[in-house]
């Protein structure tokens, strides 16, 4: 398996919140390791290896995360989902909720 | 069902919400619209000229106008459905409001309260859903709802094991051809767009705003706008795929 985690690099040349959020949790879990790659999307790089993976992929936010095993390729872009399914991880229902709501904010009109 | 998502999203790009919609309720047993109690009223409409027997949903967070909860039975009188409500859980609003008041989104911001009075509840129903249709439009919020495909897959409810299709036939309908549709078609509508109202949410959340202000600014006005600073800018994607081999 092969594991890929994509970032996001602003203009300054800081990780994007999420990004530095999601990097740091990893650490803190001890899953960093298990990281085979990390790939930076740069704001203001249009050609660069992040911002390519996220336009094959159909992403428009970092992170994400690409799990490749044989011939299958998983694309995650909720932290929670791919910390449950790849790493066994107990995530909490309020964690969940709060990724799906700052991925989505839309969804508050509902 | 394996369906080409991506496929369908740009084969149907174009065309009118009535056939993305026959589109979505042919392909899925498992569906349901959900309505707000707004201006989505019409794909009821469209979805009861296309087929008598269809699915919708809403959620009562038990804060919202008197005037959508009238609309919500004069659309189930009116089109002769069976309108499910599916409500939040109330162990968990009795907690937030043992905790916090009943105001706590003024103080805290609205994740919170929204989390526990709409998301969740809107988890629980997916959970058993293949596919679902929403009203949303690019013209509501150009910020977060401009690229809204009319179709994709909901990545924030989907699992590896269970994929869900979020359909968006109103995507490129602004609010003048809603509105002609409501009009010419006689459907019945809130109130509350008589009123000075454009978005239709919980009442202690939604005000008036002036002629041309967006969606955004008719809810939680008190918060700062969205962060948005983890997004790829559309431009970027788009010099991208024009420039480099992917
Ligand atoms: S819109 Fe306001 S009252 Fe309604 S669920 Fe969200 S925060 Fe609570």
């Amino acid at each position: 398996m092969k594991i890929t985690v994509v970032k996001k690099m602003k203009a300054d040349g800081t990780l994007c919140r999420k990004s530095a959020n999601v990097i740091d949790d990893l650490n803190r879990l001890g899953l960093i390791d298990q990281i085979d790659e990390f790939v930076a999307a740069e704001e203001h790089e249009p050609t660069s290896q992040g911002i390519a993976l996220a336009l094959k992929h159909n992403v428009d936010a970092a992170p994400f995360f690409i799990v490749e095993e044989g011939d299958s390729t998983r694309v995650y872009t909720t932290y929670f989902l791919f910390l449950k399914e790849i790493f066994n991880q107990e995530v909490s229902e309020d964690d969940e909720i709060a990724e799906i709501m700052a991925q989505n904010p839309d969804l508050s009109f509902i | 069902m394996q369906l080409d998502i991506t496929h369908l999203a740009l084969e149907y790009e174009n065309k009118d919400p009535q056939e993305i919609l026959k589109l979505a309720l042919d392909k899925f047993d498992r569906i349901s619209i959900s309505f707000s109690g707004a201006e989505d009223v019409i794909l009821i409409d469209m979805a009861s000229k296309i087929k008598a027997d269809f699915n919708v949903f809403s959620i009562d967070t038990g804060r919202l106008h008197p005037e959508t909860y009238q609309l919500l039975d004069q659309v189930r009188e009116h089109y002769g459905i069976p309108l499910e409500i599916v409500f939040p859980e109330s162990s968990e609003v009795e907690t937030l409001v043992k905790e916090k008041g009943l105001f706590s989104f003024y103080r805290d911001g609205h994740q919170e309260c929204c989390g526990i009075r709409k998301v969740r509840p809107l988890r629980r129903k997916l959970a058993t859903l293949d596919a679902w249709i929403t009203g949303q439009r690019k013209d509501q919020s150009p910020s977060t709802r401009a690229t809204i495909p009319v179709v994709q897959i909901d990545a924030g409810f989907s699992t590896s094991n269970h994929k869900i299709i979020k359909f968006n036939p109103l995507a490129n309908w602004s609010s003048a051809q809603v509105w002609q549709y409501i009009v010419v078609n006689k459907v019945p509508y809130n109130t509350l767009h008589t009123k000075g109202f454009i978005s239709i949410g919980c009442e202690p959340c939604t005000r008036t705003v002036l002629p041309n202000q967006h969606e955004r600014e008719a809810r939680w006005w008190w918060e700062e706008a969205v962060d948005k600073e983890c997004g790829f800018h559309k431009a970027n994607l788009v010099r991208n795929e024009s420039g480099v081999a992917r």
